[in-house]
């Protein structure tokens, strides 16, 4: 068993000179003290270091699905040139912030605009990538980000199959969702079993499209 | 005082007859959230490894100036600091696990197995016991981690490390990888270590 | 209206459907440790949710006022040092994680001796768990929950003020409390059975507990299909 509890009392003894010293409050303090900077140079070099690498990570993670997202999987290699707009839509007294990227070929043609989207899923907040076009028409193709659905079911949402059916999708009608087959253009097929993930990121992408739709222009 | 192990002696005693999560029940809270999958499994024990040897190291070489009363804060300020570092790390060069991780890299810091192996080895010890003591630790802990994860992950998914080992045929037991199926695994996988050390 | 919305979906979240011990595994040592009769439970689970709603007021202001890019205490600290633009641009979250553990600490301990020296009824209750929640990733973790959703958040108007903030903290330890008491009953009727002698103890705890985590599954989904029902959802507000 291990022993949890090993602090002792102090025993009243005679001290020398150096064991005085070594345990008085100053030489303690000053350990601390020591120590407490040595860690901050060692964290502030790691900071300065690595926080360059972290950034580009972080936009990376956005940044490289963009093209795959426009331009559909086949001619994802091209490369795009990428600007990041905040944009701010006014929505019931309450301001709403979207992140867009303007993404334009190297001859400056514009290819269309991604943005983030975020919204409530089943489980938690579905985070999603919502491509479109440069007239914000069609909607070029959706990613997911980060969703914590249940695994079997609602986590279906993050294939390829079913997140196909959002490309090409006209912005002019709202989507819905219907349970086994689409009949109409506007319609996505409900994940059997998780339909209510299948609302959630519906409704996020509509609601998203919906804000957007006269903000973006070429 | 007892007489304290020697350093090979700390190192096979943490990989089975100390084993941190199935004999000294520490540190469960990572050791349930991470074992839906073996990768974030051995990343976990991997960030371990890096706190507990370094941590172990700089209290073994500082143990000639602690004091009782001081103790706990030079070691929980020793730990944040390298969970700090190995937090920023896996976030440069591995940023995908460190996402899926999220806030149990930092929970580190709380993992009760840590500060135990400073107070019961580092504190001391030498330096070469205390770095054995914490290469020994995490590999039991890597091991138990491991074992977990494996169930888990083959029974939810039919996957080791996201190759397939059984048939496509395989109905995935979701259970296994949601909360319920990571207490299930490590109760019956305690009660299992329990009966067999019994039986020796 | 919104606002109020927005602070019962947390507290529904974090006590019942995101419940710290059942979904996130933080807290699993008091859970297994201090869950043996119901009283001791209970009074552990009031000591975890006091000093979690302290460390959350803490952890909040400090990454606000301090740590945060921008914060307004660093800018003044650092603008007798630097121009005040390069002031404005210090980031200091890699500090975090030493700040916290820190915080917590020097909190339980003044809690425990202003408890002590004002409620003595009260420290005799609950007083001998208060040393050992300093250790409880419950707090830690709460704190890096509100850490998250203050800094590098894309829309500032979702950053997390301090009243919800203290929402997640407060109803995350009822539903830790939650959890310890029904795991006490439990374990006290579990006394009285014939379990397998290699499972006594921890082992039967964590079986116990999944069973647990499974009815808590039952609750996922309610804190979305809430939402649903008090705000309008999207389909009506485009149709106008």
């Amino acid at each position: 068993m291990v022993d949890m509890n090993p602090l002792k009392p102090l025993q009243p003894m005679p001290l020398s000179m150096m064991q005085y010293f070594r345990e008085s409050y100053i030489v303690q303090g000053w350990l601390v003290l020591m120590l407490c900077f040595f860690f901050g140079g060692t964290l502030s070099g790691v900071q300065l270091k690595l926080n360059p690498i972290i950034e580009e990570n972080k936009a990376n993670e956005t940044k490289q699905r963009i093209p795959e997202l426009l331009l559909g999987p086949s001619e994802a290699q091209q490369p795009l040139d990428l600007k990041l707009h905040t944009i701010e839509v006014e929505k019931k007294g309450r301001k709403v912030f979207y992140n867009v990227y303007e993404a334009r070929f190297a001859d400056g043609k514009l290819a269309g605009w991604v943005t983030k989207a975020v919204g409530q899923g089943y489980a938690d907040r579905i985070e999603l990538l919502l491509g479109l076009d440069p007239n914000a028409e069609k909607i070029t193709g959706v990613f997911i980000l980060d969703q914590k659905e249940t695994p079997g079911l609602g986590n279906k949402i993050v294939t390829e199959k079913w997140r196909s059916q959002f490309a090409g999708k006209e912005t002019k009608q709202l989507l819905t969702v219907v349970k086994g087959g689409v009949k109409a253009d506007h319609q996505i097929d409900a994940i059997s079993g998780a339909t209510i993930s299948s609302k959630s990121v519906t409704a996020i992408i509509n609601t998203a499209v919906n804000d957007l739709k006269g903000k973006l222009r070429g | 005082m007892a007489e304290q192990p020697t350093a090979s002696e700390r190192f096979i005693q943490g990989i089975l007859p100390e084993n941190p999560v199935y004999r000294q029940v520490l540190g469960l809270c990572p050791t349930l959230a991470v074992t839906n999958g073996m990768k974030p499994a051995m990343t976990m024990a991997g960030a371990v490894l890096f706190v507990l040897v370094c941590s172990n190291i700089i209290t073994s070489l500082i143990r000639g100036l602690l004091k009782p009363h001081l103790r706990i804060i030079v070691f929980t300020l020793t730990i944040a600091t390298f969970v700090t570092i190995a937090d920023r790390f896996l976030a440069a060069f591995m940023y995908d696990m460190s996402k899926a991780l999220g806030p149990y890299i930092p929970l580190i810091i709380v993992n009760c197995i840590i500060i135990c192996r400073c107070e019961v080895c580092a504190s001391k010890q030498g330096v070469f016991t205390a770095a054995s003591d914490a290469v020994g630790q995490s590999l039991g802990y890597a091991l138990a981690l491991s074992s977990i994860a494996i169930v888990r992950e083959v029974l939810g998914t039919g996957m080791i490390f996201g190759y397939r080992v059984l048939p496509e045929a395989w109905p995935d037991w979701s259970i296994m990888i949601l909360p319920p199926g990571a207490f299930l695994t490590l109760g019956l996988l305690m009660g299992t270590v329990n009966w067999f050390s019994e039986r020796k | 209206m919104n606002y109020i919305v927005d602070i019962l979906l947390i507290a529904i979240s974090a006590a019942l459907v995101n419940n710290f011990v059942l979904y996130y595994f933080v807290g699993i040592c008091p859970f297994i440790g201090v869950s043996r009769r119901v009283d001791m439970a209970f009074g552990m689970g009031c000591a975890v949710t006091f000093v979690i709603s302290i460390a959350a007021i803490l952890s909040w202001s400090i990454t606000v006022f301090v740590l945060a890019p921008g914060a307004l205490v660093t800018k003044w600290a650092a603008g007798f040092f630097v121009s005040a633009q390069e002031a404005a641009q210090i980031d200091l979250t890699i500090l975090c994680y030493l700040v916290y553990i820190f915080a917590i600490a020097s909190a339980v301990q003044f809690v425990e001796m202003y408890v002590r020296k004002f409620f003595p009824p009260l420290y005799k209750s609950f007083g001998v768990f208060l040393p050992l929640i300093t250790t409880n990733c419950a707090i830690l973790f709460a704190c890096l929950t509100i850490m998250s959703k203050v800094v590098g958040v894309d829309n500032p108007a979702d950053a997390w003020d301090l009243g919800r903030s203290l929402t997640l903290a407060v109803f995350g330890g009822v539903g830790f409390t939650i959890a310890i008491v029904i795991m006490a009953g439990i374990r006290e009727e579990l006394d009285l059975c014939d379990i397998p002698k290699p499972f006594k103890g921890p082992a039967i705890t964590m079986i116990v507990a999944g069973i647990l985590a499974m009815a808590f599954m039952g609750f996922t989904g309610v804190d979305s299909g809430l939402k649903n029902a008090l705000t309008p959802p999207a389909q009506e507000d485009v149709q106008k």
